[in-house]
């Protein structure tokens, strides 16, 4: 079975392939910035929130189900950037990549979503 | 939150008698018009021509700025980058119940207003909420036996020209917990006291040159300048209500922990 998800080092910090707007309120100091998580599973929910938003994401691997909470900016910022609260719908199948947490938790800092048409949200070059 | 709510609610109202009569250069009496919606220009590291490295982010391990601090204020700074290397510098807002404090305020992401009226100037920045008050009818700052530390502490100014002029003085400063000036673990005391010029610059370009004096932790002023670009006409800011949803709370060792959907750490180390 391919598996759903694919970790890419990288090799300089500060990538453009960093989260960002993730400076508004709390230290990231619990997020790896110089790796990249890149995975594919379900949109359980959005939640639409300050002071970040929160991508609820469920995985399936090998017969386990895993949820993931990926952090994104302010309501505020995304949305002057196009997001909007439905960009993300129960049921979306997206592929979403990532700044993992450090100690390997389910949880990561978002960088960007593609979604089953091909459409992108965030960063995705 | 409810008093922060009855405070913007007040600005708005202020806000509706300056705006209200058009889109004019200046308000009536004189004063610039610094209307619309502006963002800082660069990442929230407070002085980013000392920052080290360069475009080094607020709160990543190793970055620093290099403010004239004296020994032991520059001791101070030291062991909290070395907090910051170890994910145990808690940032005091992450709680959500404090307001980030002045000069920090300047130095925030998302929206900011600048509100020009006749009596007063307010810097309403949309991140946190956090609001400023500059007094412009001709007070004088409170007496010393008047005064108390705050977060914000208090401002009176003039204007000389299209600048605003302003002083700072009475911050809470830095205890321990209460309030820092950014995520790299930069503070200063409670005898602080900043002389700020805000001015629009250009069309697109509102900027505060800042002098910050300190005779508790800085050998000299400290000049620091920020800038904020103008954002599209008709550009909304909106409620930034801290609390709504904070999985991100300090553990008792300083630590940001991380929520997970059902409220509980998902933390291998919780503290």
């Amino acid at each position: 079975m391919r598996s759903i998800w694919l970790v890419v080092l990288l090799a300089v910090a500060g990538s453009f392939l960093t989260a960002a707007s993730l400076e508004a309120h709390h230290s990231s100091a619990m997020f790896d910035r110089e790796k990249v998580v890149e995975l594919k599973g379900t949109v359980k929910e959005l939640q639409w929130s300050n002071p970040h938003i929160w991508i609820q994401v469920v995985t399936q691997e090998n017969g386990t189900t895993r949820e993931w909470s990926l952090e994104g900016g302010s309501p505020n910022t995304l949305s002057r950037q196009g997001w909007r609260a439905t960009t993300f719908k129960a049921g979306d199948e997206v592929t979403v990549r990532f700044n993992p947490m450090k100690d390997g938790t389910a949880a990561g800092a978002f960088i960007g979503a593609k979604f089953a048409d091909g459409k992108t949200i965030g960063r995705w070059d | 939150m409810k008093l922060m709510a009855a405070l913007c609610a007040g600005i708005v109202c202020t806000l509706a008698f300056v705006v209200v009569g058009g889109q004019s250069a200046t308000s009536p009496g004189g004063l610039p018009d610094w209307s619309g919606a502006w963002v800082m220009e660069g990442p929230t590291v407070f002085d980013g021509t000392t920052v080290q490295p360069r475009n080094g982010r607020a709160g990543d391990p190793g970055v620093r700025e290099f403010p004239p601090y004296n020994d032991e204020w520059e001791a101070l700074y030291r062991k909290h980058i070395e907090l910051v290397k170890q994910g145990t510098f808690p940032d005091p807002i992450s709680t959500c119940g404090t307001p980030h404090g002045f000069p920090r305020l300047m130095n925030v992401p998302d929206v900011y207003e600048f509100a020009v009226t006749p009596e007063k100037v307010f810097v309403v920045a949309e991140n946190g909420p956090n609001i400023l008050r500059i007094y412009t009818d001709g007070r004088q700052h409170p007496s010393k036996e008047d005064l108390w530390p705050t977060y914000n502490g208090a401002s009176v100014g003039h204007w000389e020209g299209d600048t605003l002029v302003f002083t700072t003085i009475s911050m809470k400063g830095f205890s321990g917990k209460d309030v820092i000036v950014d995520r790299t673990g930069l503070v200063l005391s409670d005898a602080g006291r900043v002389t700020t010029r805000l001015r629009k610059s250009d069309a697109m370009t509102m900027e505060a040159q800042m002098v910050v004096e300190d005779p508790k932790a800085l050998k000299a002023p400290w000049k620091v300048t920020k800038r904020y670009r103008k954002q599209p006409q008709g550009t909304w800011a909106w409620d930034y209500a801290c609390a709504e949803n904070n999985r991100n709370p300090i553990s008792p060792s300083g630590k940001t922990l991380t929520l997970g959907p059902d409220g509980k750490p998902i933390d291998k180390d919780k503290d």
